[in-house]
């Protein structure tokens, strides 16, 4: 059995009376998709937010390639390598795509108070930005202002910044948000090849991108899982059947 | 910051070979009229740095100017140092310090709040020189020398010829420009543009902006110090004016004048003001407002100064190019996290 | 200090404290609705001081004088705004203090135009030129006193307006959604203008009322915009009540910072300002930053 990346046990976390995150034990395999689903309120953005920082849970402890993470900082959790997209686009408008990535792959120095030698120099970083560039198909988009591109560009420019900070996985939160069936397509590609040589978890709700990518599946219903499994079994539980046609769908 | 263009870096080798041979041609007043343009130019610059790339709008910058100012003053008639070596380096030294402390306290605020925190923190320091009497009160201090420049022994330059000053001034201008640029095209720079253009992005990348934002500040400080030593040198004299938010609000408006986030620009503004400051001064006793009209025009009529000229235009295409900033948007941007 | 001194001086504190109130409600104001810093805010008060001056002298009275000023004050206020004020909505700050400071100019030349460099008194009216026993050895010239009262007034009408009448609803709303109120019918524009109007009018009463005890001279108007500046920092933008602390803060801290300090008086306002924002860079009541 493979040891996970990442793992929860026991993840909660609670507002006031509410459970948002209820008793969350996951285990997330390396090198796999593992998308997390379920119906509106389910808690699944919680759960991201408690696996990158952002949030600092009531209980339980999240732990990545063996070592506790519980609690750290969204800065710290970055550094040991996991990278998040957030469900607002906000890049850096004015700079060109090359730029935002490169700023990117600059924040995983341990210092950038440097003034003295041109940043150009710094091969490293060019060439991180460069393949994060390529991986996300923005090469020829190299030079071109943030401002001047459309949204689900912007979006593919958001992933490429994640990209270039080298993370060994990654966490989506709804990354086909808002998208039309064509940008949609290009981002599941995207995906796909970014699955290649990383992690991924995925919160969506387009059920065909998920379907069609995953590896796993963890379906989440007020806060806990109701069940993990193939996307196989999934498709065909009766238990994720009924907990969605119960629920609001959201398109 | 981009790279310069290569129409730009002809025509800025062409301003600076034009002002190398300038002295040689016309009379010593317009050889100190040019001085005192350089000074203001790097005072501008430096202001540049804060205002154009960093978007920190102070408005208190001739607290480091008149501060460096005060400094030499205090070194040539308390500790009896003369020496450029000397003088130079620990007046400028010291001014970045300040900067650094003040600083410390005025990147707490943000926005609006840094605006009035920069003012006020000049004006103690205009007070302060006002009132005190061991600084010479509001008449200020003489300078009785001009900075020695030897070694063991022997002259190399005599700064108190007009020419040779001239020649300093230009120096300390394109060492200004060059330092400017070396720390834009840094890493440091790369977190500079990221922070003028989307300070809590930068922020979610894991940098802490207002380390950032304080050793600009230091800079830009410290580079206001050399102007102000120039200055006091120049004159020979240094007063409370020199800290006056009045010497802010001209610098602010030469940076906006001549273009900001460009470094170039703010030099070609201090040229064009002190131009028109001088030829209105000799018209009328009134002068100062027509430059408060002249102000307002800048502001509704060529927010993005001299630099965006179509004559600079065809110099070089600014906002990709030129070797400028990211342009500052003349309307505020709505809240962060904008689509 | 005997416990008169310390009276007197304390009331000296409250009645500097009012006007700075009065000058720094004005500008929160704007800024809080308009959205515009304001440099040339002190310019009004200036305005007021020499309007004051020039009216009583035409008078002979200071009451027909602030009578007329204020109006005049006002005007001039809705005409800034119309000429110059209203293209900064909405743009960056940068330029608008830019704006603001060739307005700052253009004010002070043509003060030296229209009444030149001397320096001027206003003479207290005599009804009011009196003092009031505080004690065997003290008095206190009835003339505060009456300064202290107008701010109140004005202060107490300024709540009135704000929270109790539809204008300064519309005030409000025109603050926190100005497309909002567009959209509901209302000419967001003309709002603005009396809002500008009404800060300058604010401002110059407070000059034409400290007219007779400080003097009129050139460059007044840029002493108090300062200290209007740190009175707003200190109390936060955009909040009245914050003016208000703030503004007794500063006079308390300024009038017995010259009693105990004399040779750091000026310094003592700016040392306090620096604490407050060592310990609340937001200001007292002022809007956490994100």
């Amino acid at each position: 059995m493979t040891e996970a990346l990442l793992e929860t046990r026991g993840l909660s976390k609670q507002f006031g009376g509410l459970a948002a995150v209820n008793d969350v034990s996951l285990a997330f395999e390396a090198g796999k998709v593992h998308a997390v689903i379920g119906p509106n309120g389910a808690g699944k953005t919680t759960f991201l937010n408690l696996l990158s920082g952002e949030m600092h849970p009531s209980a339980g402890s999240v732990w990545f390639k063996g070592r506790a993470i519980t609690g750290l900082s969204p800065d710290r959790v970055a550094r040991r390598g996991i990278g998040r997209s957030f469900q607002r686009t906000n890049v850096f408008t004015e700079l060109t795509c090359f730029e935002n990535c490169w700023i990117a792959a600059q924040s995983r120095l341990p210092s950038s108070l440097r003034f003295f030698r041109p940043a150009a120099r710094r091969g490293d970083i060019g060439a991180a930005a460069e393949r994060a560039l390529d991986l996300c198909g923005l090469r020829a988009r190299r030079d071109q202002v943030a401002a001047a591109m459309s949204h689900g560009e912007r979006r593919q420019l958001e992933i490429a910044m994640i990209l270039a900070t080298e993370p060994e996985l990654l966490l989506f939160d709804e990354p086909l948000a808002g998208m039309g069936y064509r940008e949609s397509q290009e981002v599941i590609a995207l995906l796909r090849r970014i699955a290649e040589k990383h992690t991924i978890v995925l919160i969506e709700h387009d059920m065909d991108a998920v379907f069609s990518i995953a590896d796993r599946i963890t379906v989440l219903v007020n806060g806990a899982v109701l069940e993990t499994g193939s996307v196989a079994a999934i498709q065909k539980s009766a238990a994720v059947q009924a907990a969605y046609l119960g629920a609001e769908e959201e398109p | 910051m981009r790279p310069l263009s290569r129409p730009l870096l002809v025509a800025l080798i062409a301003a600076l070979a034009l002002l190398a041979v300038f002295p040689q041609f016309v009379e010593r007043y317009y050889v100190q009229l040019a001085t005192k343009m350089m000074v203001m130019a790097i005072f501008a610059l430096s202001l540049d740095l804060l205002v154009g790339y960093t978007r920190l709008v102070s408005l208190g910058h001739a607290a480091f100017f008149g501060l460096a100012g005060y400094a030499l003053a205090i070194l040539q008639r308390d500790l009896g140092f003369v020496s450029l070596w000397t003088t130079l380096p620990l007046t400028v030294g010291f001014t970045a310090l300040v900067a650094l402390l003040l600083g410390a306290l005025a990147i707490r605020t943000s926005g609006i709040y840094f605006i009035m925190v920069t003012l006020a923190i000049a004006q103690m320091l205009y007070y302060f020189a006002n009132d005190t009497k061991w600084l010479g009160g509001s008449d200020g201090m003489f300078l009785d020398a001009k900075p020695t420049a030897e070694i063991f022994g022997l002259q190399l330059f005599d700064l108190k010829n007009r020419v040779t000053f001239y020649y300093f001034a230009l120096g300390a201008l394109v060492t200004s420009f060059l330092l400017g640029r070396m720390v834009l095209a840094s890493l440091f720079g790369r977190v500079i543009d990221a922070i003028r253009c989307n300070e809590p992005r930068t922020r979610a990348l894991g940098f802490t902006t207002w380390r950032y934002k304080l050793a600009m500040f230091a800079i830009a400080g410290a580079l206001a110090g050399l102007a102000g030593y120039v200055g006091a040198a120049q004159d020979g004299i240094v007063n409370p004016a020199f800290l006056s938010w009045h010497q802010s609000g001209q610098a602010l408006v030469i940076v906006i004048l001549g273009g900001m986030g460009t470094l170039y620009g703010p030099v070609v503004g201090a040229f064009a003001l002190i131009v028109l400051e001088d030829v209105a001064a000799g018209l009328t006793e009134h002068w100062l407002l027509f430059i408060g009209l002249f102000v307002i025009a800048v502001v509704l009529f060529l927010p993005r100064g001299i630099a965006s000229l179509p004559l600079a235009g065809c110099v070089g295409r600014l906002r990709k190019r030129g070797g400028g900033a990211a342009p500052l948007p003349e309307r505020r941007a709505a809240e962060a996290g904008d689509d | 200090m005997d416990v008169s001194s310390f009276l007197v001086q304390s009331l000296n504190s409250v009645q500097y404290g009012f006007l700075l109130f009065l000058v720094a409600s004005g500008l929160t104001l704007i800024f809080g609705i308009l959205g515009v810093i304001n440099l040339a805010h002190g310019s009004f008060f200036m305005i007021g001081a020499y309007l004051a001056h020039w009216l009583q002298l035409k008078t002979g009275n200071l009451f027909v004088a602030i009578a007329l000023g204020l109006p005049l004050s006002f005007l001039l206020g809705l005409a800034v705004e119309r000429l110059a004020i209203r293209f900064l909505y909405a743009r960056d700050h940068l330029y608008q203090v830019l704006l603001t400071y060739g307005l700052i100019l253009i004010f002070n030349e043509l003060q030296r135009i229209l009444w030149g460099n001397d320096v001027h008194g206003v003479p207290i009216p005599a009804v009011l030129d009196a003092s009031v026993p505080l004690n065997e050895t003290q008095s206190y010239p009835v003339y505060r006193f009456f300064i202290s009262l107008a701010c109140i007034g004005v202060a107490a009408a300024m709540y009135f307006v704000i929270h109790r009448t539809k204008l300064g609803m519309l005030i409000r709303a025109g603050a926190a959604n100005r497309e909002m109120v567009e959209l509901l019918g209302f000419r967001v524009n003309r709002l603005y203008a009396l809002v500008f109007a009404l800060g300058a009018a604010l401002t110059a009463f407070a000059g034409m009322l400290s007219a007779p005890v400080n003097s009129v001279y050139p460059g007044m108007g840029e002493h108090i915009l300062i200290i209007s500046f740190v009175v707003v920092v200190i109390g936060g933008l955009g909040s009245i009540q914050g003016a208000f602390v703030g503004a007794m803060l500063i006079g308390f801290v300024d009038t017995f910072g010259k009693v105990f300090v004399p040779e750091a008086a000026s310094l003592s306002v700016y040392a306090f300002m620096a604490a407050v924002l060592l310990w609340r860079p937001q200001g007292l009541f002022g809007a956490r930053p994100a």
